[in-house]
């Protein structure tokens, strides 16, 4: 295989060679010294760029209070889903005791019907309101 | 770009002051990711800030299957690809994007004092590359993503990717021997022929 011909494969990575391509690299670059010397070169390039992720650049000032902030404003959207699921469960349970009391203060101040008015005794509650606060 | 388990957890589980403190600890990563990826300041910063937003909206779906740094690499890819093709560049000075302050927060032993001194040099090399070649190289040299996850990430395919990788690749090792005056007369003429592709 001539160096023309191998000269693509020098740059890749040997998991991005199908094992062919890696066999014929292999056994050219380990006859060849200049081809040896363009895939040692990659080599090194390779994991100089691998150390590129461990270096940090510094932002402008003020970025980070800027995402503080912006995710302050944010953040109380966003929890883990059992958060979420109790949240939710404990606003059923406060709809349902509002409700309920609605409900009961409505039935408290309907007036009594007619038959009940009719039976009413001075000094007593109406029949409605009685059961209600018995209840 | 470490970060605890338990530190997540925590944030997931609705613990304020565990969110800042993730947020404190990978910012500058995130930064200079997007820095990389999109190519100025400005641009960067309000990457940052858009992943750290949908980073407080996605948190909980985060199932620990991948480290917490690779999938806030993918979000930050994301996000910037996004930005990218909503907005216009306001200005294409290459080299602009080069963090010129680039730390090392690891502690440096004197074996890897050579890959880090490299690494800086490359920093600007990069920058310098066309802005297609830089991305794809970034993400697959830089982070190690996958050639499929960066063909998605960019909207291209799979052998759209490795012919960038290829030409990046060639151009930055063309680039670094020139930099550091080694076999500059074997490769100058094919980097006269290969420089202005993209």
């Amino acid at each position: 295989m001539s160096c023309h011909a191998v000269r693509p494969l020098l740059p890749a990575r040997a998991e991005e060679l199908t094992p062919m391509e890696a066999l014929i690299r292999a056994e050219h670059v380990a006859g060849c010294s200049r081809c040896a010397a363009e895939a040692a070169a990659y080599s090194r390039l390779g994991q100089a760029l691998t150390v590129m992720a461990h270096l940090e650049a510094e932002p402008a000032d003020g970025t980070l209070e800027r995402v503080l902030i912006a995710i302050g404003r944010r953040r109380t959207r966003v929890t883990d889903p059992r958060v979420l699921a109790a949240a939710g469960s404990a606003g059923a349970l406060v709809a349902t005791v509002v409700v309920a009391r609605a409900l009961r203060q409505r039935r408290q101040s309907q007036p009594a019907p007619a038959w009940a008015r009719r039976l009413h005794v001075p000094g007593l509650p109406l029949p409605a309101a009685a059961l209600a606060r018995a209840k | 770009m470490e970060v605890d388990r338990e530190l997540v957890e925590a944030a997931q589980a609705g613990d304020r002051w565990a969110l800042e403190e993730l947020v404190r600890r990978t910012h500058r990563g995130v930064y200079t990711c997007a820095l990389r990826l999109v190519g100025n300041p400005d641009d960067a910063a309000d990457v940052t800030q858009d992943v750290y937003l949908r980073v407080v909206r996605k948190l909980g779906g985060f199932r620990h299957e991948a480290s917490f740094a690779t999938w806030l690499n993918r979000v930050t890819t994301n996000v910037a690809m996004s930005t990218l093709k909503r907005r216009t560049r306001r200005f294409t000075v290459e080299g602009a994007a080069v963090p010129a302050d680039t730390r090392d927060p690891a502690p440096e032993p004197a074996e890897r004092a050579e890959a880090v001194a490299l690494a800086r040099r490359l920093e600007r090399l990069v920058a310098e590359l066309p802005e297609g070649q830089r991305q794809v190289l970034v993400l697959r040299d830089v982070y190690g993503q996958s050639t499929e996850e960066v063909a998605n990430a960019m909207g291209l395919t799979p052998g759209a990717v490795k012919v960038r990788l290829f030409r990046a690749r060639e151009r930055l090792k063309a680039e670094l021997e020139a930099a550091e005056g080694g076999q500059v007369v074997a490769l100058s003429g094919r980097r006269r022929a290969t420089g202005r592709r993209s």
